[in-house]
């Protein structure tokens, strides 16, 4: 009894910690400065601690109901939040992840006028992402998901004076749209089926019904960048380096995944739903990967990966096996942000540089970036034993194993050994090598404020995947015998992919020019997809407005049906019989016709 | 259809044709009034020979007086409508006043 009043406690506090530097200012009307901005999320992490260690140990969930909201009748919608394993564990995890962010901030916007505002939109987006993991209705889950929509508009537009910036956030906005489409569709669907919108009554003894699968489908491949709705990830990273490394890797974009982790019930029983997201997943991640391997931009490799990463994720959702999913998201959420905060680092250590081609060499002038980099890197291609090493390679084992169609199984493969091309290309271009870059920018990293956030999203990334999967009680048992080959599976394609861009990695030492080929193409232009939806599916849907409007209402009401087309029809008729009334004797006596006509009809 | 009928008949449709549709002339549709009562002249004295009713012989010769009263008529009009139309051009005559 003591354990669950301390676990709900505890968790609630924690959220209040967050609110806090939200409503404080409004209250006292006195701004809340960075730094303290820090201290209360730091706070946040430490108290957090407390409800996760309390799960770990004794497994305890519980779901608070707050204020319920009388809607209708027998329709009413309690303010709750659920406390189980998800939750607890994204929420420290999140909390860590933004504390690390914040620190870097500090730093990276250090010549920021606005800095206050900008900490506060990210405090915003996280109580709105926590709000969204610990929500037990779709109402407040809803809730959540329109807020990190709306602040991922405002910071990635953050530097409004751009026209790129502005485009990108237009085009996050439009494509999250379409997806809450779909959310919205399941949402409709439920209350008007079910009759409720806790996630707890949705659960259905035989087949669920496909229509609210596919709405939840599409809202994820709105919000997580599946193929199809996409192109908005790579065009967000024109937020700044922070916005991308708490949004964009971490949190936001497996809003869409944690939807489906939370309705993960309803999608067990339909195998539909499950092979649906089994192919979108797996098409996903092989489509990101191929785009990020000629990309020149640090941050849209780093993009592309996330993307890439997602698509895994969604793989897991269509096998079946949720726990899997999440386990990817925390592991992932450490070393893609330490990513980017370390591109980050480079970024201002260049002066604003973000083409690789323009860096090299930086192992001997950023050390500790660069080494934290390498760890990230080889976090991300599923090195054993780091953190990513946990999730991705049970992902692997368990798609080997499955029974399931063997083209998501081949792309998947085919994605891996990608990530590791193109995670290998990126540390071999940025750290060694000789430099490419101007020789005026002064490079130094010994400012603590970047040191320690970076250094500590490392020891995450080595150690968080051990300590997380060995805490959790599995949900199914992972599958424990299986060929020699298969088992090696993902470290034998990572070492093909990683050999083969130590092989290109040649090319640039050798200086030969490479040639254009149809493939290089389709990955420089990233599948030729932007430029053919926008402007085709726009045209299209202009258009055909245009033809309904002017054609359809205006011509055919006006003209044809209504006031001109009765004009017409009298017209005609008026028309042939003016001849015949213009008073001339000569048309009278042609009357005399019929005279003939009548002999003729009595012959 | 014996000869004789048929030539009357097919007379008498040409000229009516011809009253009906015509050109320019008022003096042309007078022409054709004329043999429209020449083909019934005809058609009239055959008739009595045929039936052998001796008693109708003399009612083609009612009809060529009243025919040319008619004709009298009609040239009257000629006359007049080219004292006031100045021709007899039949589109000058017009049952509108303006």
């Amino acid at each position: 009894m003591e354990i669950s009043l301390l676990l709900n406690t505890s968790m609630l506090l924690t959220l209040l910690i967050i609110l806090t530097p939200i409503l404080m200012p409004l209250m006292t009307m006195t701004p809340c400065p960075p730094t303290s901005i820090t201290h209360y999320v730091k706070t946040a992490f430490l108290t957090s601690l407390i409800p996760t260690t309390l799960f770990m140990y004794s497994g305890v969930e519980s779901i608070t109901s707050n204020w319920e909201w009388k809607f209708i009748q027998n329709f009413k919608i309690p303010i709750s939040l659920k406390m189980d394993l998800y939750s607890t564990t994204f929420l420290s995890i999140a909390l860590f992840v933004t504390w690390s962010i914040l620190q870097f901030a500090l730093w990276y916007m250090a010549s920021e006028p606005h800095i206050t505002k900008f900490f506060s939109y990210l405090l915003t987006f996280l109580a709105m992402m926590l709000l969204l993991t610990s929500a037990n209705n779709m109402f407040l889950l809803f809730i959540g998901w329109e807020g990190v929509g709306i602040m991922s508009f405002l910071l990635i537009g953050w530097w409004y004076a751009r026209a790129e910036a502005n485009t990108a956030a237009l085009q996050a906005i439009l494509y999250n749209r379409i997806g809450d489409i779909g959310l919205i569709l399941s949402l409709a669907w439920l209350a008007s089926t079910l009759n409720t919108w806790e996630i707890q009554q949705t659960i259905h003894h035989t087949q669920t019904p496909t229509l609210p699968l596919l709405g939840l489908i599409l809202a994820a491949t709105g919000k997580s960048a599946q193929f199809g709705l996409h192109p908005w990830l790579p065009a967000a990273m024109e937020g700044p380096t922070p916005v991308s490394a708490l949004l964009h890797s971490s949190t936001m974009v497996v809003a869409g995944i944690f939807l489906l982790i939370r309705t993960h019930p309803m999608l067990a029983n339909n195998q539909t739903a499950l092979t649906l997201c089994l192919c979108l997943g797996a098409l996903s991640t092989l489509f990101a990967a191929t785009c990020a391997l000629t990309q020149n931009d640090i941050k849209k490799i780093i993009a592309f990966s996330t993307s890439s990463q997602l698509g895994l994720m969604m793989v897991t959702i269509g096998l079946n096996l949720p726990q899997l999913a999440f386990l990817h998201i925390s592991t992932h959420a450490f070393f893609k942000a330490m990513l980017f905060l370390c591109s980050g680092s480079i970024i201002h250590n260049l002066n604003g540089e973000q083409d690789i081609r323009k860096m090299g060499g930086l192992q001997n002038t950023l050390p500790i970036t660069t080494t934290c980099l390498t760890i990230g890197n080889l976090a991300l291609m599923g090195t054993p034993f780091l953190a990513g090493f946990y999730s991705k390679d049970l992902i692997i084992e368990n798609l080997n194993t499955s029974y399931l169609n063997s083209w998501a199984l081949l792309t998947t493969l085919l994605a891996t050994s990608f990530t590791a091309t193109y995670s290998l290309r990126l540390t071999i271009m940025v750290q060694t090598g000789s430099t490419r870059s101007p020789s005026i920018s002064p490079i130094n990293e010994n400012n603590p404020t970047i040191l320690n956030p970076i250094i500590r999203l490392a020891i995450g990334s080595v150690m968080a995947g051990l300590i997380i999967s060995s805490l959790i009680t599995p949900s199914k048992t992972p599958p424990m015998t299986m060929p020699f080959t298969t088992k090696m599976a993902a470290i034998l394609v990572t070492a093909m992919g990683a050999i083969l861009a130590l092989e290109l990695s040649n090319m640039t030492r050798t200086l030969t020019t490479p040639k254009q080929n149809p493939y290089s193409n389709f990955s420089v232009s990233l599948g030729y997809f932007n430029p053919l939806i926008h402007r085709l599916s726009s045209t299209n849907l202009l258009n055909s407005g245009q033809k309904i409007a002017t054609q359809l209402i205006d011509l055919s009401w006006y003209k044809k049906i209504g006031p001109e087309g009765l004009a017409n029809l009298q017209q005609t008729s008026s028309k042939m019989s003016t001849s015949i009334h213009k008073g001339l004797i000569k048309s009278y006596l042609s009357t005399f016709a019929l005279t003939i006509l009548i002999i003729m009809a009595t012959l | 259809m014996p000869f004789l009928h048929l030539s009357f008949y097919s007379t008498f449709t040409m000229s009516c044709l011809g009253l009906a549709f015509h050109r320019t002339h008022l003096i042309s549709a007078l022409l054709c009034l004329e043999s429209m009562m020449l083909s019934m002249y005809i058609a009239l004295s055959t008739w009595p020979v045929e039936n052998q009713a001796t008693s109708s012989t003399t009612i083609p010769l009612l009809m060529l007086a009243f025919s040319a009263c008619e004709a009298g008529t009609g040239l009257a009009m000629l006359v007049a409508s080219s004292r006031t139309h100045g021709s007899d051009h039949l589109h000058n005559l017009n049952l509108l006043q303006c």
